[in-house]
């Protein structure tokens, strides 16, 4: 795992998500996008600590610190575990695992934050459907940079 | 065991108190401003139509027309104190008030949240409960500070609730911020127009004067009371494309 890179990718994520697509009401989520990416080409104990850096990272944009590391952390987790038993590398499942991935992990993260004692918009979960829906559309087609960048391999076997 | 010591640091995170946690969002804040600055500029210019020449910046014919929105409540204010209380001294409403200029360092308006974080702090003598002030106008209240940083949470923050004042009367209703750019006053007995200037209402401390916040853009029936109105409102000034604000900082200690 190129530690440098990975740090590199995760900042460069923050900061688009934070500044560039601050603005668009419905918005594809990079962090849960490389979230995903890190679960399904990383190695299981690799996989864990950038679930929870990524969370980290998208706590430090967000509202409240804590609930994303939490939900982000879990989930990635899961889906790396996930990723042992299901090829998650093939397009057609990385999209609802991008998607379920994202919502569940959503919805985890605002019962933290209403637990948490902070004030929650009312209309969260259609915009968190939203979003969720717009990074599995979104999200296989940014795998293949951040694989060229990470030096990952995106094929489990090569073609003789 | 990774899972479990990350896990634990999670809940750390979740259980600190948020003046603690603060300061990793605005230390990333400072580290990341011109990177920040520099993808909002990008974003805001790809999103916005070019103006076009030979005509005055809707920016600053806004500007102005908020100044003459105040100068005129503050001219009925002074006038309702004169009838009051004639023969006695009064003080001007900006007497005992500073304003401390700060940019932009970036911007969250969407749906779920409305914030600013500003490159002014608590060593400039800022502290939570403050209110911003963009294009002569109210955008919102200071609601964390840091020693050189502050978040502000816009009044169309879904979150935000501030008192204000329904055009023709002395009544204050509580605005709720409605995420998107906007924000409702509920359940409102009488009919406002379209158009009519709403005003933040004063705050002993933190606003002498009533300022304007916004502009009534529709009045429709509430749904569970069809006696009662709902009022959206929509800010004056353009808040995505602001670049500075100023803080209200009453009575300053010197």
């Amino acid at each position: 795992m190129r530690w440098l890179r990975f740090a590199g990718v995760l900042c460069l994520a923050a900061v688009m998500q934070a500044g560039l697509l601050a603005h668009l009401n419905i918005k594809p989520d990079l962090l849960l996008i490389l979230l995903v990416f890190f679960a399904v080409y990383s190695r299981t104990s690799d996989a864990i600590i950038t679930s929870f850096a990524t969370g980290f990272a998208a706590d430090i944009i967000g509202f409240t610190m804590g609930p994303q590391i939490i939900s982000f952390g879990l989930f990635g987790t899961a889906l790396a575990y996930l990723h042992r038993v299901v090829n998650i590398r093939k397009v057609s499942y990385q999209v609802p695992a991008i998607f379920m991935t994202g919502f569940l992990a959503g919805i985890l993260t605002h019962l933290l934050t209403f637990f948490k004692g902070e004030p929650t918009p009312p209309n969260v979960y259609s915009v968190l459907f939203g979003t969720s829906l717009f990074s599995a559309l979104v999200g296989p087609f940014l795998f293949l940079p951040t694989a060229w960048w990470m030096r990952a391999k995106t094929r489990r076997f090569r073609r003789r | 065991m990774s899972f479990t010591l990350l896990m634990l640091t999670g809940l750390i995170f979740l259980f600190a108190p948020q003046t603690v946690t603060n300061k990793f969002q605005f230390a990333f804040a400072r580290i990341f401003r011109w990177p920040l600055s520099i993808s909002r500029n990008l974003s805001l210019f790809a999103w916005t139509e070019q103006p076009l020449s030979k005509v005055v910046d809707r920016r600053e014919y806004d500007k102005l027309q908020n100044h003459l929105a105040n100068i005129r409540e503050e001219l009925l204010q002074e006038q309702k104190k004169v009838e009051k209380l004639s023969g006695l001294r009064s003080r001007s409403v900006w007497e005992g008030a500073k304003f401390a200029l700060a940019d932009v360092i970036t911007s969250y308006v969407d749906e779920l949240q409305g914030e600013l974080i500003i490159n002014r702090g608590r060593d400039d003598g800022l502290a939570k409960g403050q209110f911003v002030l963009g294009d002569n106008s109210v955008i919102g209240i200071i609601y964390s500070v840091d020693s050189r940083t502050a978040r502000v949470r816009l009044f169309t923050d879904p979150t935000s609730n501030i008192p204000v004042k329904l055009p023709g009367t002395d009544v204050s209703r509580v605005m709720q911020g409605a995420g998107n750019g906007s924000a409702v006053i509920r359940m409102v007995k009488q009919k406002v127009e379209v158009g009519d200037d709403i005003f933040a209402v004063k705050k002993p401390g933190f606003l002498d004067t009533p300022v304007i916040i916004g502009k009534v853009v529709q009045c429709k029936r509430n749904s569970e009371s069809p006696l009662l109105w709902d009022v959206t409102v929509r800010p004056v000034s353009d808040i995505e494309k602001l670049n500075d604000a100023a803080v209200i900082i009453m009575n300053p200690q010197k």
